[in-house]
């Protein structure tokens, strides 16, 4: 993934919002005054601050923060639904911010879909012609736009629906037709601002699994806005955790986890089970501190996640595993080092710290 | 300060003097267009024999509204027939038919004007506010004195008086388009046109709607008030049998004005209910 085409490229992108706008630019990036200053000074409201984020072709790229943070404004300058105060926005290499009108219109209509948290489904129009409102203004004749609307629709699971309205369809139904009308105009890159926010746990939690499977089946790449940790965990790639508009910390989970980049993040990760997100390359030791024989210790996966390796030791009665990669043992896994994955912490001596 | 009352009364009958001396055929034209439009109608309608259109309207009413509106719709018909009041009760609905069409072939497109341009609806507000203000009748005197007696002042007087209901609401609704809505068509790649054609006017329609059912009842109204000037229909029928106390006339005279009026209240307002 660390190799693939950049897709979206965010770069030191500011968003200020009030009538002195730009002379608050003008102070923060000369004096460098904080979003309170600029409140109290000059009565803007900063939305996002120096927010720089990279989104790779097959990635989902999660960002998460608390309400007011700065998510919604984040990404909708990701389509310049909301032009920048300053900084730029690469989308395949090109700024949008310097399109005209008409390259704009097409960049969004073929490159960037996105999925509201109100859902935002047309009332006056059936679930197919919702699903195909994107083709419809891109001028797709009628039989051709259907015809991806309801293969859209078939993907996530509302064929039978094509013909009812959208008051007719359950909460959790109608942020399907949502995502389907993203993806039947096959846009490389899906924004989602909280799409699952309003909808009840259970129905959620299956929401969030199909959307993961169905982005990463379909090679979509995804930025995908959620207040909730553990949404962002079981769907992202990356997360980045948004405070006051500033991205704080970006990485995958288990980076999140194990490693939280202030006080804040880790009052955030604090609660969070570390059984599926730690992997046994982060809680092993060098095979040299381990004192018995590694050969006959049972075998595991480096990307193994704590749960798993529980339930092998536990079932094979071993004190540890060994850690084994292209045939070669890395390192070893005790019940002690597990147990420290647990609260969250790494092994006794990292690999990484020696490597 | 008398004096400049004094003066500004004579400034304003000087220039209605002028434009009836220098403006006439200007007036004349204006005048043969209404009564033309005016006739038309009527002509369709008094063509039609009457039970033709109350089943036409009862049907309209079964359709729109349901079975037991559409049949009392089709009944009250007949009962205007069986009044005596058939041609004035057809001569009032061409009257509000030609008076509201004109109204709304202006006020549709000023109003979807202000819902874009929110200065142009600043400017209009004022305007509105002051013709829905005056007592309507007032709208009969510049008429006559440049129309002349007849169905053309009715007429003129009417579409001033019916147009503010439909240019606010038409405003209203083309601005009141959901945020969320406008993003996501922003967000889908819409140009100006489609923004307008698939999500503005969708959202607009219901508001639309009630514009033009306002709009028809204010018109129905006036046309009403116009009877003072020789419009013909049942305003006049009302203004001749107060003049002469002839009370049973105008009793149903004013019965069949509260039919005509319900009927295309109920009919305007469901189908402003539906999509
Ligand atoms: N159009 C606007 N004008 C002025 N201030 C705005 C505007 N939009 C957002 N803000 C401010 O910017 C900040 C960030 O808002 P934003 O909607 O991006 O937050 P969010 O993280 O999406 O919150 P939530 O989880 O509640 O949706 C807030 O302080 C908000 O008041
Ligand atoms: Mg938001």
């Amino acid at each position: 993934m660390e190799n693939a085409e950049v897709l979206i490229d965010c770069q030191s992108v500011w968003k200020v919002f009030g009538d002195r706008n730009a002379e608050a630019i003008e102070a923060i990036t000369s004096q460098g005054l904080s979003k309170r200053d600029v409140l109290r000074d000059y009565g803007c409201v900063v939305g996002v601050s120096d927010a720089s984020l990279q989104v790779r072709r097959g990635e989902i790229f999660c960002i998460m923060g608390l309400s007011g943070s700065g998510k919604s404004t984040l990404i909708r300058l990701l389509n310049r639904l909301i032009e920048p105060s300053l900084g730029t926005v690469l989308v395949k290499g090109q700024d949008i911010s310097k399109m005209d009108a008409a390259a704009l219109r097409r960049t969004r209509a073929e490159h960037i879909g996105m999925v509201f948290q109100s859902v935002a489904l047309l009332p006056q129009r059936n679930v197919l012609e919702n699903a195909a409102f994107g083709l419809e203004v891109q001028g797709i004749p009628r039989d051709e736009r259907n015809r991806a609307a309801a293969a859209a629709l078939a993907k996530v699971g509302l064929s039978d629906w094509t013909k009812h309205y959208p008051s007719e369809l359950s909460g959790g139904m109608q942020q399907r037709v949502g995502l389907a009308r993203a993806l039947a105009a096959d846009p490389e890159i899906i924004l989602m601002d909280e799409p699952f926010s309003a909808l009840d746990p259970l129905i959620r939690r299956q929401l969030q699994d199909e959307f993961r499977q169905l982005t990463k089946e379909l090679g979509k790449s995804a930025v995908f806005i959620t207040h909730d940790l553990d949404e962002a965990i079981r769907i992202g790639d990356r997360i980045a955790i948004m405070k006051d508009g500033a991205l704080i910390q970006v990485g995958t989970a288990e980076d999140i986890v194990m490693d939280p980049a202030d006080q804040y993040v880790a009052d955030f990760v604090a609660g969070i089970s570390r059984l599926h997100l730690i992997k046994a390359h982060s809680v092993m030791v060098p095979v040299a501190d381990w004192d018995g024989p590694v050969d006959d210790l049972p075998r595991c996966d480096p990307e193994a996640d704590i749960d798993a390796l529980i339930a092998q030791i536990t079932e094979t009665s071993a004190d540890a595993l060994a850690v084994e990669e292209d045939g070669r043992v890395v390192g070893v896994v005790s019940v002690r080092n597990l147990l420290l994955g647990v609260r969250g912490e790494a092994g006794a001596d990292p690999i990484g710290a020696e490597a | 300060m008398e004096d400049f009352v004094d003066s500004f009364d004579r400034q304003v009958d000087d220039i209605l003097y002028w434009l009836t001396d220098n403006a006439a055929f200007l007036f004349d034209a204006a005048r043969y267009a209404l009564e033309g439009l005016y006739d038309g109608v009527l002509w369709a309608l008094i063509a039609a024999p009457f039970y033709a259109v109350a089943v036409v309207l009862g049907l309209a009413a079964w359709r729109m509204i349901g079975l037991v509106p559409g049949i009392v719709t089709a009944l009250a018909l007949a009962a205007c027939y069986a009044m005596g009041l058939w041609a004035e009760t057809m001569e009032t609905l061409a009257l509000v038919f030609a008076a509201s069409v004109i109204a709304l072939a202006i006020s549709l497109p000023v109003g979807i004007l202000a819902g874009f341009f929110p200065r142009l609806d600043r400017a209009l507000m004022p305007t509105l506010d002051l013709i829905q203000t005056m007592p309507p009748y007032i709208y009969l005197l510049p008429a006559i004195a440049l129309l002349g007696y007849g169905p053309a002042t009715a007429l003129a007087a009417t579409v001033i008086v019916a147009m503010p209901p439909a240019i606010r609401l038409t405003s209203l609704g083309i601005r009141e388009t959901p945020h969320e809505f406008v993003e996501l068509g922003q967000a889908s790649g819409v140009t100006n046109l489609q923004m307008f054609f698939k999500i503005r006017l969708p959202f607009a329609v219901p508001s639309i709607m009630a514009g033009i059912n306002q709009s028809l009842m204010m018109a129905f109204g006036m046309v009403v008030i116009a009877g003072i000037v020789g419009s013909g229909g049942l305003g006049e029928t009302i203004y001749g049998a107060i003049r002469t106390l002839d009370i049973s006339t105008s009793i149903n005279a004013s019965i069949a004005i509260v039919v005509l009026t319900m009927v295309l209240d109920r009919i305007t307002q469901s189908a402003a209910r539906k999509k």
